[in-house]
């Protein structure tokens, strides 16, 4: 009788909870699934922006095969993969504890710049992506950028450097622009992280006759990790699948030089008009970032990614 | 106190009773409007709404960049503005698409201007049913400009007459002077300024990337090394230092610091619209405030054939979707007719053949009515299977990257070629 009643309680415990999250799937069906399912579908298409009205013909494969074969194929993954996300991660997840470090050091505090400090950090952070392009680009500009007249002055370069022009620079000017508008989330969240390690670890490690590095790398560090894990993860996926910046910053050129997935997705849809394709190039690279989120929670952080989330 | 808001409320209240049937017979249209002197538009609107009480116009600007695809993905929805700005080339492949509603039956019933024969580069207007999708708005061409102060400081007399002049006038500019000589935005973007110039340099050469054959069917008639010369010399500027390097990464020929290099004398030689040379005179004007206009306009430099540029240009269009057709092709009418090109958007040439006869060429824009002798339309590149903006998008990114560095010159030619044959044959020929 008892169980009876039991089993009764937790099926409508159960109707009750699927209940609760029947919104929630519902939402997700229609603004996550459909598109996603309708973008594979077209993704086997020759739809093109001129034809929006008139339909397309099933191309099976065809959309795959033409960029996994294509020419431009190993240029634009090698772009997106190695300067875009991941130079552009390592140097945010540098300067980012760098930064953190900094912004909870005790002289800050003795001086009375912590707050200050953190409100300047908190600035690039608050400047949206097209204004610091902006921004970025008039003071690299040649001929009244800031950065060339300081570099000319010191007697660095002869002439003012066309940083966006010129292959050698303009990766490292895109990059840089990443770097400044994104550190600042990952600064904040280690220093909350760090703010959060007890005084007395440290206290009793130096006592013990431990060194600054190494309570920096047996306390400090593991006790980052778990964030560390996380950012890593999120700066990955947010890197990976970004548009914003290098279209602004050098519209993928010069040339193709600094084409990218997203950008090459752009420039396939709405100037080759070719949507069929850039929805399977949408795809890959969907495949491409759960190929590495698994891989990642698999193999790099399985611990940390189950604690954190 | 009780009564005298009484009162107000009614008589709030039967005012807006009052007006509430001329409020609902007020007909709103939306005017896409791409260009920049959207000041200027709005009081030619303004305007019209004095001589129509019953239609009010919404102006909408929005960039040439994003321009087509915006209206193209909302008229496929239904949406989109009532009257769109669109650049010539675009006209019959956006009717083609279902955007773009045929205004034959609103032309015959009420001809604009002198009547549609009146205006120029209606082979971009009408597809080969005959049925029309835009009113040639403005026209225009390109030519060059120069800095007279800075020509004559390297000891140059005359305008250049041939594309090796040009090339060995801008030296000789930089190494008398120091300043920049020929100075062309060299981006790859998909609006680039580059694709007019290489064009131009084919088109004076006999040779042209799309053409129609006898047959009927379009083709190249271009080879690998045809669009490799062409890469060549148009590099030679930026290697040897004429053209700046930094022109790299610009794509307009309005690009700031293109204008900003001619007003402030740092830069001798540019190509440009009409609209674009205005604003740089304006800007010098301005700036140097009763002093002399130290620039010159003259035509594209001949090949071994002619000198050549395009019969470039705006058009209207009414989105099918539009719910007041009538009162869209009385604002189209409208902003056809004289008083636009006079009084509001005098950047911009008309293209009624009757207006433009009026049109008072000054001696710095004289160069401009020279070179519209010598240019021709896009027509085969419009006709043809490939869409303009492919073809467009695919020279700048190949001669910015045989420009650039990035590719060599046969490299970067021989892609192009691959890509244009594939995009040609792409739509079955």
């Amino acid at each position: 009788m008892q169980v009876t009643a039991f089993r009764n309680l937790l099926r409508g415990q159960h109707l009750f909870v699927a209940g609760m999250l029947a919104p929630a799937f519902v939402i997700l069906a229609l603004f996550y699934a459909y598109p996603t399912f309708q973008n594979l579908a077209i993704s086997f298409t020759d739809l093109s922006l001129l034809g929006l009205k008139r339909g397309s013909n099933w191309v099976g494969f065809d959309n795959y095969h033409e960029f996994l074969a294509g020419a431009e194929f190993r240029h634009v993954l090698f772009n997106t993969v190695i300067w875009l996300t991941a130079l552009s991660v390592a140097l945010r997840l540098a300067f980012g504890l760098g930064i953190a470090l900094l912004l909870d050091s005790p002289l800050l505090y003795r001086i009375r710049l912590a707050t200050l400090a953190k409100v300047a950090v908190l600035v690039p952070w608050a400047t949206p992506p097209i204004v610091a392009v902006v921004i970025w680009r008039w003071m690299l500009d040649p001929q009244n950028g800031i950065v060339n007249a300081i570099l000319v002055k010191l007697g660095l370069v002869d002439e003012p450097v066309a940083f966006f022009a010129d292959l050698r620079t303009v990766w490292p000017s895109v990059v840089t622009i990443i770097v400044w508008n994104t550190v600042p989330l990952i600064a904040l969240s280690l220093l909350a992280s760090l703010q959060s390690i007890p005084d007395e670890l440290n206290e009793a490690a130096a006592l013990d006759g431990a060194s600054r590095w190494q309570q920096f790398r047996y306390i400090t560090l593991p006790f980052l990790m778990p964030t560390l894990v996380v950012l890593t993860l999120m700066s990955v996926f947010w890197t990976f699948n970004n548009f914003v910046y290098v279209w602004l910053a050098t519209g993928a050129g010069p040339g193709t030089f600094t084409n990218v997935l997203a950008t090459e997705i752009y420039i396939k849809a709405f100037v080759d008009f070719r949507i069929g394709y850039s929805s399977a190039v949408g795809i890959v690279m969907a495949i491409v970032m759960a190929a590495f989120g698994l891989a990642y929670y698999r193999f790099v952080a399985p611990h940390e990614l189950t604690d954190a989330l | 106190m009780r009564n005298r808001a009484q009162r107000l409320a009614a008589l709030v209240l039967v005012s807006l009773l009052a007006a509430g049937p001329a409020l609902a017979d007020t007909v709103n249209l939306t005017f896409r409007f791409n260009d920049t002197e959207e000041k200027e538009l709005r009081g030619a609107l303004d305007q019209f709404e004095q001589q129509n009480p019953g239609i009010k116009v919404t102006l909408q600007r929005i960039g040439w960049r994003d321009a087509r695809d915006q209206f193209l993905r909302e008229a496929a929805v239904g949406q989109g503005p009532d009257v769109v700005h669109m650049a010539q080339v675009w006209v019959k492949e956006m009717g083609k698409a279902g955007a773009l509603l045929p205004l034959n039956d609103l032309v015959k019933q009420s001809p604009p201007g002198s009547g549609f024969d009146d205006f120029m580069a209606q082979d971009l207007a009408r597809n080969k049913e005959g049925r029309i999708y835009g009113l040639p708005w403005t026209t225009d061409t390109w030519a060059m400009v120069y800095r007279t102060d800075l020509l004559k400081q390297a000891g140059i007399t005359k305008l250049p007459d041939t594309w090796k002049e040009l090339h060995d006038d801008s030296a000789l500019v930089k190494q008398r002077t120091g300043k920049a000589g020929f100075g062309f935005p060299a981006g790859g973007s998909a609006s680039g300024a580059i694709w007019f110039l290489a064009n131009f340099f084919w088109w004076s050469d006999g040779k042209a990337m799309v053409v129609q054959k006898p047959d009927g069917t379009y083709g190249m008639n271009l080879t690998a090394a045809d669009i490799a010369d062409a890469m060549r010399y148009f590099k030679s500027f930026i290697t040897e230092g004429h053209n700046p390097t930094s022109n790299l990464s610009a794509s307009d020929a309005h690009d700031p610091a293109i204008l900003k290099a001619l007003v402030t004398g740092q830069q001798a030689m540019a190509a440009m619209p009409p609209n674009t040379y205005k604003q740089v005179l304006d800007t010098y004007r301005e700036t140097h405030p009763g002093e002399p206009v130290p620039f010159v306009s003259g035509p594209f430099p001949k090949g071994t054939v002619t000198r050549s540029s395009m019969v470039g240009g705006r058009m209207l269009g009414i989105n099918v979707n539009t719910k007041h057709a009538a009162e869209a092709w009385k604002l189209v009418k409208y902003l056809a007719s004289e008083p636009i090109f006079t009084k509001y958007y005098t950047t911009q040439f008309p293209a009624q053949r009757s207006l433009l006869q009026k049109v008072d060429w000054s001696p710095e824009l004289k160069g401009f009515a020279e070179q519209l002798g010598y240019a021709r339309t896009w027509g085969p590149y419009s006709d043809g299977p490939a869409p303009i903006g492919a073809l467009w998008n695919a020279t700048g990114r190949a001669f910015s990257a045989a420009l650039s560095g990035q590719r060599s010159e046969q490299e970067a030619a021989q892609e192009l070629v691959a890509t244009v044959t594939k995009l040609m044959q792409a739509r079955g020929q």
